[in-house]
């Protein structure tokens, strides 16, 4: 057979870390959080297993996610739209409505039978808050080469300032065993910090998580893994690319700040292709007087302002006279004439009147929620 | 299930004026405005006009185009029952024939049309820059309870003898047809779009196809022949924006428009009216710090650090830092290097530009999108070397090696 695809399916957990970010999922899950232009944050990790030849692919959800179905329609853009697996959204059983999943353990639980119904042999778990252009792939080789019984992914970052009550870092032994998992870490400075995704094999994921929701136990790291350390095979994988955390409004800001710094484009996008929904917007126009430096501008905008190291996401207009400064403006974002915008983020369908004056600072941007008039 | 109504896009022509830009493709996919291709526009005017079954008649390196094409997804033409068909010639128990002229290559598919039982026809052209309603045009044949209707622009008298003109009644009705005459009786010039009753549609054909003199065109042969017989012909008038982009200029020229601030262009900014295309799926446009870019249109992929001026970016164009691009349409995936300069020229998909290579130049009198002169072409995978230039004339689809020269 040709092995164009891994024997792995996918599962991702659209809401995990909502609470870390609370403007930006007031109508939405974190994995439809608008990033870098045109992209939501589950295209990453979406494309990256479609690239990965993964053609199963679960999608956890737990609540706001009309956005994210909306945005993920039967799976086309990612090429999920297969007889045989494809993209599958889960969201809660409606009998199960009064208990909303508290934790992985639940929500991996409420998909047993289904995965009990599958053939392939691992399953990657994973969240969506990191935009990344990951190769799973070469996790799945790494995992099977081992012989590990799990195989987790961290990378080495600080801690970022809002997930410091929740995350997890690592101890890795020379072996690149795990050694410790430990739950909200707090020291400063780089550690190995846990990317939320990880390889096991079906069967005996089916098996810990069933052992763990007869004992009442909700979370995957903390409850299975950690206690397991010295049963279970855990291994390390270290990724060392390019990886943009969204862990609240400041990081979400900075992370789309970052794309605009030379290399950054190259790094998250230079690999496997990054899929996301198609609006069919014209080109990007620009009006005479436009100024335009150090920006990232997604097609279908109209330029007569000036723009100055900022994202528009597609639709985005800016009319005579407006200046926008360090901002993140997202889809369908109105800023009339002669505003002054800086350090704000927008989210989508916003209308900035005529005039306006908004400056926030690069360490407390201003927020505008969706569909907004200031 | 009986559709009313399908479209047939008569899309096998070679364009050969546009010679360096169609010899590998042809000119129905001939990219235009920043991420479209020319045959988007009858697509997407099919699906706005709610036509959910078309067939493209394919010959010429079809390639590009069947790729293109695909399941018709990005035009929502993926459907259960219709969709769009790319239809090339091919064997028949008989003998295989390649389309003689536009109304063999429909007489050729009559099996095809007639899977769908259709009441109406319409044929297309799909190498022509417009937006239309073709379900107004569906109202208007059948409020005038016509068999033939054949859309019509106004054009100034002075170039009437150019075009193929209908001559009506105050009624619209044809009583005259005139092919590029010397004294034009009207202005009235046809698009080569029409609407056939399919049963008047095919009985012609049939006769058309049995006669050893046709050439087996619509213009030439089949027209006069429902003139002939006395068919209720009628003229639908037209209006808006409409470009058959046949040359290089008017290629350029069609581009230019959209960028022209009193808006003579066609309008892609238009939520009510879309065009659809296959995407690129590529980041975001990239500008940086040195960039300066007045009045032009921009698509995703590209990375912009010089100067563009009065142009037209396809995705994934790459522009260096002290390179200027002026009133130059510039296909995707071309990259052009520091201290390069494209000026009002065409520069087709993934061609490279050397630093310090000049291509085409401003004419003297400025940029005038009416009357544009020269415009210098490069062709698709060229590389035109260091400090080479190609003179505003040029048509070059070869490489130009450094600082050689090409006018």
């Amino acid at each position: 057979m040709v092995n164009s695809n891994v024997n792995a399916l996918g599962v991702i957990f659209a809401n995990t870390y909502d609470n870390l970010v609370p403007e930006l999922v007031a109508e939405r899950s974190m994995a439809s959080i608008p990033f870098g232009g045109r992209y939501r944050l589950i295209d990453f990790t979406l494309s990256s297993m479609a690239n990965a030849g993964i053609d199963n692919v679960s999608v956890i959800v737990r609540k706001n996610y009309h956005s994210l179905m909306d945005h993920l329609g039967a799976g086309r853009e990612w090429d999920l739209t297969r007889k045989h697996g494809g993209l599958n959204i889960v969201p809660p059983f409606a009998e199960r409505s009064v208990k909303m999943y508290s934790g992985r353990v639940d929500a991996i639980e409420s998909i047993l039978s289904w995965l009990e119904a599958q053939k392939e042999r691992y399953v990657i778990l994973s969240d969506s808050y990191i935009a990344v252009n990951f190769d799973f792939g070469k996790l799945i080789d790494a995992h099977v080469s081992s012989g590990a019984d799990v195989t987790m992914v961290y990378n080495r970052a600080p801690i970022p300032e809002g997930a410091r009550s929740d995350n997890y870092t690592i101890r890795i032994d020379e072996d690149g065993r795990v050694t410790e998992i430990l739950s909200n870490d707090y020291r400063l400075g780089e550690q190995n910090l846990s990317m939320n995704m990880y390889v096991i094999d079906r069967e005996s994921l089916i098996h810990l998580v069933h052992d763990a929701a007869v004992r009442g136990l909700v979370y995957f790291e903390r409850d299975i893994l950690a206690r397991n350390l010295k049963l279970l095979n855990v291994k390390a994988y270290e990724f060392k690319g390019y990886a943009a955390r969204i862990s609240d409004m400041k990081s979400y800001f900075d992370e789309n700040m970052r794309l605009l710094e030379p290399g950054s484009m190259e790094a998250l996008f230079g690999g496997a292709p990054i899929y996301t929904k198609i609006r069919d917007d014209n080109p990007t126009r620009y009006l005479e007087g436009s100024t335009v430096k150090n920006s990232l501008l997604a097609d279908g905008c109209v330029i007569e302002g000036t723009v100055e190291n900022s994202v528009l996401f597609r639709g985005c207009q800016v009319k005579k006279g407006a200046v926008v400064k360090n901002c993140v403006l997202m889809q369908d974002t109105v800023v009339e004439p002669d505003c002054d915008v800086e350090y704000v983020v927008t989210d989508k369908n916003v209308h900035i009147t005529e005039g306006k004056k908004l400056t926030g600072t690069d360490t407390f941007p201003v927020f505008i929620a969706k569909n907004h008039s200031v | 299930m009986a559709k009313e109504m399908i479209a047939m896009i008569l899309a096998g022509g070679q364009g050969s004026r546009l010679y360096a830009l169609t010899q590998k493709l042809a000119k129905p996919a001939v990219p235009f405005g920043g991420k479209y291709r020319i045959i988007d526009f009858p697509l997407s005017n099919c699906v706005n006009s709610d036509i959910d079954t078309v067939g493209i008649l394919t010959q010429y390196q079809p390639l590009v185009l069947n790729e293109y094409i695909g399941n018709g997804q990005p035009w929502d033409l993926d459907r259960l029952h219709g969709g769009v068909h790319v239809l090339p010639p091919y064997q028949q128990a008989s003998g295989s024939d390649w389309y003689k002229g536009t109304a063999n290559a429909i007489y050729q598919n009559i099996s095809f049309i007639d899977r769908y039982d259709p009441k109406y026809v319409i044929v297309l052209s799909g190498d022509q820059i417009c937006k239309q309603d073709y379900s107004d045009f569906l109202r208007f044949h059948k409020e005038k309870d016509a068999e033939f209707s054949v859309a019509v622009m106004e054009v100034p008298w002075s170039e009437a003898s150019r075009f193929g003109l209908m001559v009506t009644d105050e009624n619209d009705k044809i009583s005259e047809f005139q092919e590029k005459p010397k004294n034009p009786k009207s202005n009235l010039a046809s698009m080569g779009i029409y609407i056939f009753n399919w049963d008047i549609l095919k009985k012609y054909l049939t006769e058309d196809e049995a006669d050893p003199n046709s050439e087996n065109d619509f213009g030439k042969n089949v027209i006069p022949n429902l003139l002939r017989d006395g068919r209720r012909m009628y003229a639908y008038h037209f209006s808006g924006y409409w470009k058959d982009v046949g040359t290089i200029s008017s290629l350029w020229q069609a581009n230019m428009e959209v960028l022209d601030p009193s808006h003579s262009g066609i309008n892609l900014f238009d939520e009510n009216w879309k065009i659809y295309s296959r995407n690129s799926g590529q980041p975001c446009q990239r500008i940086g710090n040195d960039a300066t870019i007045v009045n032009s249109m921009i698509s995703e992929g590209c990375r912009v650090d010089g100067t563009v001026n009065n142009s037209i970016l396809f995705p994934g164009v790459v522009v260096e830092k002290g390179a200027t691009v002026e009133a130059a349409v510039v296909m995707g995936g071309t990259v052009i290097k520091a201290g390069a300069s494209v000026k009002h020229c065409i520069v087709a998909e993934n061609v490279m530009i050397e630093e310090g290579a000049t291509v085409g130049a401003m004419p003297e009198g400025g940029l005038n999108i009416a009357e544009p002169g020269d415009v210098a072409t490069v062709g698709s995978g060229v590389v035109v070397g260091k400090g080479a230039t190609v003179g505003p004339k040029a048509m070059v689809s070869s490489d130009v090696k450094d600082g050689e020269e090409q006018w």
